[in-house]
């Protein structure tokens, strides 16, 4: 049967505020089917989506949809040239029922003499369900009493809903973002099942997701994406998992950018240890050594749990089990504070909402974890703030116009660069790096590898989550990988001896 | 690999344990108003016997009933946008005083009849919108703009009659408060449909449906193309409306104008939507809510003076069920940020 | 280059007259009511508008670093109520017995000071363990409040003449300026040291800017937070202190009106209610400013009914020219 394209999309960039999210991607897709889109965190996936639905424009870069140009200034004109999304976070109004969530916008259609004429709406949303084959789902229930599954076929009904208005016969984009990371293996067979009987019909499904298993099994076409680059496309036929992991991984470490000739083999003394430490419902099982002068990378998809790890460590949140102890000592952290106390830290990975004090200037921003550290009986002392926000600015070369500027004058990389700095001047000695290099530029990348080499050298030891895998890998002496909430491999990654990306992507995923 | 599988399994099991907790929970706390209607109901006829559940107790429960009513219907669309309304005590008095000297009355010589009553109302319309405008356009948190305008509307009550309140004259205004139809009585029939009015906006017209979508996340309507501003000014007018029709009750009954008549209304308003299910944090909730939440803290306050309670402690008591139901309804966790 | 140092010269001159606008706003309000009425500058009324002040300022002092906080508190006025009716009847439970009435004066103060202080630790707990946003908090304790201080006495009570004198250190003045008012200014000024000068004080502003930053930066948020919302309580009782002495009796509803012209003179002074930034020196000026209105109004003879509405436009004009409106994200509700 000769295909017929639906949409494509031609050499898409989008660079934000200098760094470049995507370097010209391609997407190609037919009518009826399925493809899988798969690549690390950051590798564009998510982006291009956006661009695709409108949320916001490429920088460069052309797509067509049922063969004309296609720019959508917003989802709703996206959605009336037939594509819709499912986003990962879910965009039903709980309080509501499925029917006035499927109309929703649109109840100006039932109204008849200044009422909504519910039972002509509920009659549609039924046969709205029986197109995507849900006829099961009363109308009249409130969202909030449904399962997440269901949730997810009433979102999946409101989208080709929404894609069909006006022609009934338009064959439409449906773009699913991680569709399965809130169901469980049967809801995710019924799922795939719907995917299917949609593509029947000659919709045509972008499936995201982190679950390669999944992907390899729903995917008609798979696409990879690295870096914000094609790195394949290949059909189901010839996609193995190997070839997959193979794709996905960027280029291997380079000795020079990571400092390895710096890397020092760890100390013996353990300076933090969890034991079977778990938070209910998001990860278990966690044993976790830290040795004095380490690094110790944990790598792991979004939702495997190594970001929960952090926020426990460092006294955010509380364990639901499991203990945790630093210098020999059990601790029971009730606020970051308390974990300060023993010399934890941690640089957030959301520098905006967790990492900045936007309004305060460069020097405040820098004394945040340490005023009592630069007082004087009682009372801080304006000359010790100076010079060390003096000092940092000068080490790791941050850009601003004085050290009273207000931080938020600042780029991003160097904002990064002051929350670095606090974590430096706090005096920590276990810090926790979430993200280190998040929205930084190559030169400041380096510069904050060689810092972190150097901190480890005097004697502090360092849990990284990496931005990339590639960073992880290079940056740490031991490499933990975690699944599901589940640690699942460990790599020694002696300078010289580092573990391939593939045989940790394999573990992750 | 099978053991570690079964492990990840718990981990799902253990995550959708906890939404079923929270469904439960959720579910419990929404029948719990109607339980402690019942409960208080059958504590003070068990206490007070016949005095209690008597019809004439009975129709002052509903004539009590009334302006907590339309006020906190008012009030109910507000906080399910997630917002609050303090100027209450402020409209109220204030649409109470206007109407008070534009109809026939002791003070001055204007005789506007139900005009006056109209203009009266269209104030606190006035006022609404404003709050509404100032708090979306200026982005300033409604609880600071409507704390404002209830001092501002408190000093305007008084200058309307500036020191000495107006005594109402006009023959049909005097008559109508031992007007009943039914066995009830006027005012809880303009009560009634107020809330018949409201249950029709909350139910049946595309607007109730767009509050429910603000409240829950703004960002839900505003990519379907729905004026978020708008919605939001639109039900601080139409809390301004019902603040005015209670105002223009409140002279009905009293008899006479004066900002006194909105005073202390705006506690048992707050106590009363919260208790009845709608949460601060907007998106749940709604008017039937609001009845059963009204009918608790008319019969609780009923009741309490039945028993002799000391009438200074009421305040208190309301206050303190605010607390109560605030607590039990808010969500809590390190990453929550309450200011 | 060369723009962006012009549109920084542009926005800089606009934040130094932003900074500094309630100065100005100080002596034009002088200016015009001298010109309505050319008593307002006399000695008398100075003298008058300066220890009327005293009890505001003292509030106000508590009152700021909530607002840098990004929290409120509209209990104020009522629990200075409470503390006002309760250290009188304090006072008079003692006052047949021999006790120097210096003495009696002196424990039912430091009572009342502890009653503020454990009020303000309640409530601020209420709002940081429970999380339930302070204004719908402050808002409950109004209502306890005013019952309790209607519960202890539901009528004005006089100072009686044993304990007369008391009360008359109000009057000491030291030049045209009263004790009480320069009690309160030291108080502002010392605390306006330790929020800017300690590690605490700092942290108070980090606190407002970002909540999760602090959290994250190891700053003790929920404790410092209590401790705020006590201080409010200990300014609170004070506040209630002065009035009592004032006018030498005590009355249910006495901080009533309290809490409106708190805040007022608060965001007045330029202390922005969404937190991070603001400053108690600043305060002094908003108290001023409150304080003159509120006098020259009563001089040239303004319907005391208008001072409410004045005071509710100062809170939106303050509040909307000192808000931040610079991140577009945020959600106001």
């Amino acid at each position: 049967m000769e295909k017929k394209l639906l949409f494509s999309a031609k050499n898409i960039t989008k660079s934000f505020y200098g760094t470049q999210a995507l370097k010209g991607v391609d997407l190609d897709i037919y009518e009826g089917e399925v493809v899988g889109l798969i690549g690390e965190n950051g590798a564009g996936k998510s982006t291009l989506l956006k661009i695709i639905i409108g949320v916001q424009p490429q920088t460069s870069g052309e797509m067509t949809m049922h063969g004309r140009p296609f720019a959508p200034a917003d989802p709703m004109a996206a959605n009336k040239e037939g594509i819709g999304m499912v986003f990962q976070e879910q965009s039903l109004i709980v309080n509501l029922s499925v029917g006035q969530n499927l109309f929703f916008g649109h109840e100006k259609d039932f109204m008849r003499m200044g009422f909504v004429n519910w039972k002509k709406m509920y009659e549609e949303s039924k046969k709205v369900l029986e197109e995507v084959n849900c006829g099961y789902i009363n109308p009249k229930k409130k969202v909030i009493d449904l399962n997440f599954a269901t949730r997810q076929m009433v979102e999946i009904a409101k989208v080709v809903n929404l894609t069909k208005s006006g022609h009934d016969d338009q064959k439409c984009l449906i773009l699913l973002d991680e569709p399965t990371s809130v169901l469980n293996e049967e809801e995710v067979q019924n799922l795939f099942k719907e995917v299917r009987k949609l593509t029947a019909k000659g919709h045509a499904v972008v499936f995201v997701s982190h679950r390669l298993d999944e992907v390899l099994e729903i995917s008609d076409r798979i696409y990879v994406y690295k870096d914000g680059e094609n790195a394949g496309n290949m059909d189901i036929k010839d996609a193995t998992e190997e070839k997959l992991y193979a794709a996905m991984v960027g280029r291997e470490t380079t000795t020079e950018y990571y400092h390895l000739a710096d890397q020092k083999p760890a100390g013996k003394e353990v300076v933090l240890e969890t034991k079977d430490l778990g938070l209910s419902g998001v990860f278990k099982h966690c044993n976790i050594k830290l040795h004095k002068g380490e690094i110790l990378g944990i790598c792991g998809v979004v939702g495997s749990g190594k970001e929960e790890i952090c926020s426990v460590i460092c006294g955010d949140e509380k364990p639901s089990s499991g203990e945790l102890y630093v210098n020999g000592k059990k601790v029971d952290y009730s606020s970051p504070a308390n974990a300060l106390h023993d010399g934890i830290l941690m640089i957030p990975k959301e520098r905006h909402a967790e990492g900045i004090v936007r309004n305060l200037s460069v020097a405040d921003n820098m004394a945040l974890s340490n005023a009592t550290l630069l007082s004087e009986h009682g009372v801080v002392s304006k000359k010790k703030v100076n010079d060390q926000a003096d000092e940092w600015i000068e080490r790791l070369r941050i850009k601003t116009s004085g050290r009273e500027a207000e931080l938020i004058s600042l780029s991003g990389g160097n904002q990064q660069k002051v929350v670095f700095a606090r974590a430096l001047a706090s005096q920590a000695d276990i810090i926790i790096l979430n993200h280190p290099t998040r929205g930084v530029d190559v030169g400041a990348k380096e510069e904050i590898y060689a810092l972190t080499r150097e901190v480890v050298a005097q004697g502090k030891s360092v849990i990284l989550l990496g931005d990339t895998l590639d960073e992880c890998i290079g940056m740490s002496n031991r490499v933990i990988v975690m699944k599901d909430g589940l640690i699942t491999g460990e790599f020694q990654a002696d300078a010289g001896e580092k573990p391939s990306q593939v045989s940790i992507v394999s573990l992750m995923m | 690999m099978a053991k570690e599988n079964q492990a990840a399994l718990t981990i799902q099991e253990e995550f959708a344990k906890k939404i079923k907790a929270e469904n439960r929970r959720e579910k419990i706390i929404k029948w719990a108003p109607v339980l402690v209607l019942l409960a208080l109901i059958v504590v003070f006829t068990i206490a007070r016997g016949s005095a209690f559940a008597s019809v004439s107790n009975l129709v002052a429960i509903l004539n009590q009933w009334a302006i907590p009513l339309i006020v906190a219907l008012g009030l109910t669309f507000v906080i399910m946008l997630g917002g609050i309304d303090l100027s209450i005590d402020g409209t109220v008095g204030m649409a109470g005083s206007i109407a008070s000297v534009l109809v026939m009355n002791t003070l001055n010589d204007n005789n506007f009849g139900i005009f006056g009553i109209i203009i009266a109302i269209l104030c606190s319309v006035v006022v609404g919108f404003f709050v509404g405008l100032f708090h979306v356009k200026l982005k300033i948190p409604s609880f600071m703009v409507s704390f404002a305008f209830m001092n501002i509307c408190t000093g305007i009550a008084y200058l309307s009659y500036s020191g000495t309140p107006a005594t109402v004259s006009d023959p049909v205004l005097k008559a109508l408060p031992k007007v009943s139809f039914l066995g009830i009585p006027f005012i809880t029939w303009v009560a009634l449909v107020m809330l018949l009015l409201c249950i029709y906006i909350q139910e049946y017209t595309p607007f109730g449906r767009y509050i429910y979508a603000v409240g829950t996340d703004e960002t839900i309507p505003r990519s379907v193309g729905i004026n978020v501003d708008h919605v939001k000014i639109k039900v601080f007018t139409l809390a301004g409306f019902l603040f005015g029709v209670a105002g223009v009750v409140g002279l009905i009954r009293l008899g006479q104008g004066q900002a006194g008549i909105g005073k202390d209304l705006m506690f048992p308003a707050q106590a009363a939507v919260v208790i009845g299910g709608t949460s601060l944090s907007g998106g749940k909730g709604g008017v039937l809510n609001t009845v059963v939440g009204t009918l608790i803290m008319t019969v609780l306050i009923n009741g309490l003076t039945m028993m002799g309670v000391n009438p200074n402690i009421k305040t208190g008591i309301q206050g303190i069920i605010i607390l109560v139901a605030v607590i039990l309804t808010t969500k809590r966790g390190a990453t929550v940020i309450s200011k | 280059m060369e723009k962006t140092n012009t549109v920084s010269k542009a926005t800089s001159w606009k934040k130094v007259l932003l900074k500094n606008y309630s100065i100005l706003v100080v002596v034009v309000m002088i200016v015009i009511f001298t010109i309505l009425e050319p008593n307002f500058l006399n000695s008398m009324n100075i003298v008058n508008l300066l220890s009327d002040s005293a009890p505001l300022m003292i509030m106000a002092a508590g009152m700021t670093p909530i607002l840098i906080l990004g929290s409120i508190d509209l209990s104020l006025g009522s629990m200075c109520s409470v503390a006002n009716v309760m250290m009188l009847a304090i006072m008079l439970s003692m006052k047949d017995t021999a006790m120097n009435p210096f003495l009696i004066f002196a424990i039912a103060l430091l009572a009342t000071m502890a009653a503020g202080i454990c009020s303000g630790i309640v409530l601020g707990l209420i709002h940081v363990k429970l999380k339930v946003p302070s204004f719908i908090a402050s808002l409950a304790f109004m209502s306890v409040w005013d019952s309790a201080a209607l519960m202890i006495t539901s009528s004005p009570v006089k100072l009686p003449k044993a304990l007369k004198m008391t009360a008359d250190w109000y009057k000491i003045q030291i030049g045209p300026v009263g004790l009480p008012l320069i009690m309160s200014v030291l108080v502002i000024v010392v605390y306006h040291f330790i929020i800017t000068r300690r590690a605490f004080g700092r942290s108070i502003f980090a606190i407002g800017g970002n909540e999760r930053a602090a959290r994250i930066a190891g700053i003790k948020v929920d404790l410092y937070k209590v401790i705020v919302f006590a201080v409010n309580g200990l300014c609170a009782a004070l506040g209630a202190m002065f009035l009592l002495v004032k006018a030498k009796s005590s009355a249910p509803t006495v901080g009533e009106s309290f809490t409106l012209m708190v805040i007022s003179a608060v965001v007045a002074g330029g202390t922005p209610n969404t937190g991070g930034s603001g400053s108690l020196l600043k305060t002094i000026i908003g108290v001023f400013i409150i304080s003159i209105i509120k006098n020259g109004m009563n001089m040239v003879g303004v319907n005391v009914y208008w001072q409410k509405v004045v005071y509710g436009a100062i809170i939106l004009l303050a509040v909307a020219i000192t808000t931040d409106r610079s991140s577009r994200s945020r959600v106001v509700k």
